[in-house]
């Protein structure tokens, strides 16, 4: 495939691959950021454009308005009519003129009780978090306790003792009241910010507490402030128009609220005044939309998962040929898993980024692969695009290749037909069982529905099985009962592999099932696994960052970088003869420190940005050996002596 | 079960939080306003009962600002909340719970009815990606949740019952009728209470669909449900067993955060449709400046809302082993 640019524009981060960085920022972005987002987003726009309407309409009453609102001077209860747009009321009001007069209380309401409440709400649900102890303690308890004190039939009972206290009051109490909600979504943020790293380094670097919640905290928090206060400003909206509706408001005052309250009092719908009643109903409705317009394209925007992106598959550049004008579909018999030409790509706001480019691989009866590379290089991508599970949170589609396993290609497969696959021939462990296994159902219940779904075994030949897979990850079955919280981390493991066992599979794939434990609990339980294939004959395709975690335990290795495939070779060859300078530099990294945060000492530099790949050899701006045919096209694999190996330099055995 | 005791500690003290905003605010406010409501008291009810609304309302009494306190703490807790202007002379607590099975019938099952069918739908909005429940309904439930409550329950009765004539406009059974046990009733209660209930749903019915939406979408990335699939478990199974029963947790928090904000808006609804519930008496109690009433209402209504709120945490700790576990 060709590997040219698409755009011209320059992206500075990685795009997400690996399985973290797609976790949701929530609420973070700078005000740049959140401002770009919010010209894109269609419901924002609609929100922005209507609050914009009301705020001119309410700083200009005078000019757009045809007559006084106050004036009662017109026949009463008019029609709408040129002269009267909405017709008149009953007290021989030009209704259409008390609407326009009207925006300005509605809007100020809203914008004062949403400033006082965010305010409110920043000071104490940020303090909260950060004096924590007893000061926390006290302050949360008064947020939860006003969140769940039915704030309506309150403000009732305190204006009930002062009928027309007036604008100042009724803002003073609806603000104080509501800022409850937004408190305890600020404080629970600004508790996983503080164990964030860069507020350690600010803490570190010696800066003044008030400095760093000012300037490093509120900022990032943006986007949940501004939620906070749209949804107290829509509170407000709703909560005053209701006030004044039963008459707690003032009752002279130019307000939507106001309006109902004179057209219910006066029957209005009932003596052919509608529109008395319904325009300033339907403008309280259009500005508590604009509000929550805003708001829910807020919550779009700070969670990105929220929003459903299309593959446009005609903006990925050189694409390959399509699986169905290839050779026919069959497999090997030594093999058990052939993957030809597979690759992924997912859609972003940029476009398509191709995640997987053209990998090819195949596994044999009970062999041990391994795929090693940094995060983001798309080994996981590759993993779960074989077994057929990309999808949110690893967005992708599979756009080419093949996936032949038992003679069928996966890729071809109907969902309903890759169940019967499923689990009986190909089971799945994943990185972290925490996540991995349903946290309300217990384990017991968990192997019982994977049973079910592919076999009739009764119920107590499935509680034995279940048993019988957890001796053999020797876990005692007394916990086969138990939820996972209430098993330790390496027992949960253990206990997802041995749900992988139930069937057991002709080709189990493990993304990391170690990288969750610390170092040595990983050793046993390499070596548990790797007892356990030899036993029981299942291959396995093992996914990690860390190499020399699998260097005893692998038949052969693939080296991914940036989407493809750089080395494949048996992980003898490749240890004593690494090829790729890449995979040179992963076995420099290595030795010295075990573990999984090992920097990768011996490469300088970062992976490119798939979505702009440089041309040529991808490894190139990193590369030591570089030369100038490195960069001028596309780099083929090249096989030397069993390796498979994508660097011009292979063939001269480097 | 501890979690469940806990949070019985918190509503107890959330409880005391209301009974005492019943006592302080009367008196914080300048030129104690329940003195007007005294005076018609005086020479129709005993001196005992005079008392207790003395006490309660800070008139002139001579006991020091905490031993009143604590005698009308007492008295609330004995249930002795006053005698009713508007009703006169119904004790209060007499006039609370005739108002209350008409609340609990209407707004009660509304409210239930709503979070069910706003859960189901939110759900397979969120199962179905890009489907039109996920396209098309949530911006249409965005704006009608920022409805006013009162002014929907006016068009609905301007619509269908002044312009269509399909459904009584108003009360909560024909004025003819005398409340009974009767077939014929129970017939009128349920025809009457049609509009209401209907604005409360469509209002109110929005806000759990969104909720619950985004709660399954961010549910569905988690490793499990991608578990569930790659044990090749029928998609009916991995949307409610996986996705629903871990997605609805959070909602059934967010339903007690939400629970006063629909109330706020159903007692509206019953002032609208004259319906004879706590949230109309409430007003009828506030425009007559029966402060004893007033105050009756807002505790029951206060208890109301934790009742429901622990009934949602009940069914948490049902359906989370993780809090049934804490500590
Ligand atoms: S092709 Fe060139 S740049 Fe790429 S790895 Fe080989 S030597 Fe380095």
């Amino acid at each position: 495939m060709s590997a040219s640019s698409i755009g011209a524009t320059d992206q500075l981060a990685t795009p997400p691959i690996g399985p973290k960085p797609l976790v949701a920022e929530v609420g973070g972005g700078r005000l740049g950021d959140i401002w770009r987002a919010i010209s894109r987003n269609r419901k924002a726009v609609a929100g922005l454009l209507l609050l914009l309407v009301f705020v001119v309409v309410s700083i200009f009453p005078g000019q757009i308005a045809p007559d006084d609102p106050t004036a009662q001077t017109y026949p009463p209860a008019l029609g709408p009519s040129w002269h009267h747009l909405l017709g008149t009321t009953s007290l021989r009001q030009d209704i259409f003129s008390q609407l326009i007069f009207g925006t300005r209380l509605s809007l100020v309401i809203a914008l004062a009780v949403g400033a006082i409440a965010t305010v409110l709400a920043v000071l104490i649900g940020v303090s909260a978090a950060y004096l924590g102890g007893i000061a926390d303690g006290i302050l949360s308890l008064v947020t939860d306790v006003i969140l769940v004190l039915p704030i309506f039939p309150l403000i009732i009972v305190i204006t009930a003792y002062r009928k027309n206290s007036g604008l100042f009051m009724l803002i003073i109490v609806l603000g104080v009241l509501g800022w409850s909600y937004g408190a305890r979504q600020l404080r629970s943020q600004a508790l996983s910010l503080r164990t964030r790293e860069f507020l350690e380094s600010a803490r570190v670097r010696g800066e003044r507490r008030l400095y760093v919640i000012l300037f490093e905290i509120l900022p990032t928090m943006t986007s949940l402030i501004v939620a906070t206060f749209l949804g107290s400003a829509l509170y407000a909206v709703l909560a005053a128009a209701g006030l004044q509706f039963i008459g707690l408001g003032d009752p002279n005052s130019q307000s939507w609220g106001t309006m109902l309250y004179w057209a219910q009092s006066n029957e209005a719908l009932f003596a052919g005044m509608p529109w008395w009643a319904l325009a300033p109903g339907i403008c309280l409705a259009l500005l508590g939309a604009a509000f929550a317009l805003l708001n829910y394209a807020f919550d779009e925007i700070s969670s990105p998962a929220l929003r459903v992106r299309k593959l446009e598959r005609s903006r990925i550049p050189g694409r390959l040929p399509s699986p169905a004008d290839t050779t026919p579909a069959v497999a090997p018999d030594r093999s058990v898993l052939k993957v030809e030409g597979l690759s992924v790509a997912y859609a972003t706001d940029a476009g398509p980024v191709v995640a997987v480019d053209n990998v090819d691989l195949d596994v044999g009866r009970g062999e041990f692969l391994a795929i090693v590379g940094e995060s983001g290089c798309g080994k996981s991508t590759l993993l779960y695009a074989i077994a057929r599970l990309l999808g949110a949170p690893l967005p992708g589609e599979i756009i080419g290749g093949r996936v032949l396993f038992q003679g069928q290609d996966l890729v071809l497969l109907e969902e309903r037909e890759l169940r019967r696959v499923r689990w009986r021939d190909l089971s799945v462990v994943m990185q972290s069982a925490m996540n991995a296994l349903n946290p309300v159902l217990t384990v017991a219940e968990q192997m019982r529905d994977a049973c079910r779904a592919h076999s009739k075994m009764s119920k107590a030949e499935i509680e034995e099985r279940s048993r019988e897979v957890l001796r053999l990850v020797s876990i005692d079955p007394v916990h086969l009962h138990s939820y996972p919280h209430q098993l330790s981390g390496g027992m949960r493991q253990r206990a997802m592999i041995a749900m992988a066992l139930l069937f057991t599979p002709d080709l189990v794939i493990m993304d990391e099932p170690t990288s969750a434990l610390d170092v040595v609990a990983q050793r046993s339980l390499m070596v548990q696994i790797k007892e356990l294939q030899e036993r029981l004959g299942f291959a396995v395709i093992f996914v990690t960052h860390d190499m020399s975690l699998v260097s005893h335990f692998s038949d052969r290795l693939l080296v991914m970088y940036a989407g493809q495939v750089a080395e494949l070779s048996s992980t003898r060859e490749l240890f004593d003869r690494p090829r790729h300078p890449y995979s040179q530099g992963l076995l420099e990294a290595f030795p010295s420190i075990r573990g999984p945060k090992v920097r990768l000492l011996g490469i300088p530099g970062s992976p490119p940005d798939l979505a702009h790949p440089p041309a040529g050899c991808r490894f190139a701006p990193r590369c030591a050996h570089v030369q100038p045919r490195c960069t001028e096209g596309e780099v083929p694999l090249s096989t030397v002596n069993g390796s498979v190996v994508r660097c011009v330099l292979a063939e001269e055995g480097h | 079960m501890r979690f469940v005791l806990r949070r019985l500690g918190f509503f107890l003290v959330t409880l005391w939080a209301a009974i005492t905003a019943n006592f302080v605010i009367p008196r914080l406010m300048p030129g104690n306003p329940a003195l007007a409501m005294m005076s018609r008291y005086r020479g129709h009810i005993n001196p005992q009962a005079l008392h207790a609304l003395e006490i309660a309302f800070g008139v002139k009494t001579h006991q020091s600002l905490l031993s009143a306190y604590f005698t009308y703490l007492g008295n609330v807790f004995r249930g002795h909340l006053g005698i009713s202007l508007t009703f006169f002379p119904d004790p209060v607590l007499h006039d609370v719970l005739q108002a209350l099975p008409w609340t609990l019938a209407l707004i009660g099952s509304t409210t239930i009815l709503a979070f069910v069918l706003g859960t189901l739908i939110g759900l397979v909005g969120a199962w179905r990606r890009g489907g039109i429940l996920d396209s098309v309904l949530p911006p249409i439930f965005v704006i009608t949740s920022a409805f006013p409550y009162f002014w929907l329950a006016m068009l609905s009765i301007w619509l269908f019952s002044l312009k269509l004539g399909w459904l009584p406009q108003s009360g909560g059974y024909d004025i003819i009728d005398t409340p009974a046990w009767s077939w014929h009733f129970i017939h009128d209660a349920v025809v009457h209470s049609i509009l209401p209930a209907l604005t409360i749903l469509v209002t109110s019915i929005g806000g759990w669909i969104l909720t619950m939406r985004n709660n399954a979408i961010s549910v569905l990335t988690e490793d499990y449900v991608r578990m569930a699939r790659a044990k090749g478990l029928s998609p009916w199974r991995v949307m409610w067993t996986y996705a629903g029963r871990n997605a609805i947790l959070p909602n059934l928090t967010g339903f007690a955060m939400s629970l006063g904000f629909v109330v706020s808006g159903a007692i509206l609804v019953e002032f609208v449709f004259n319906y004879p519930g706590v949230g109309w008496m409430f007003l009828q109690s506030v425009e007559n400046q029966d402060y004893a009433l007033m105050q009756g209402l807002f505790l029951i209504i206060v208890l109301a809302v934790l009742t429901a709120i622990l009934a949602a945490d009940a069914a948490t700790a049902l359906l989370d082993p993780r809090t049934r576990d804490v500590r």
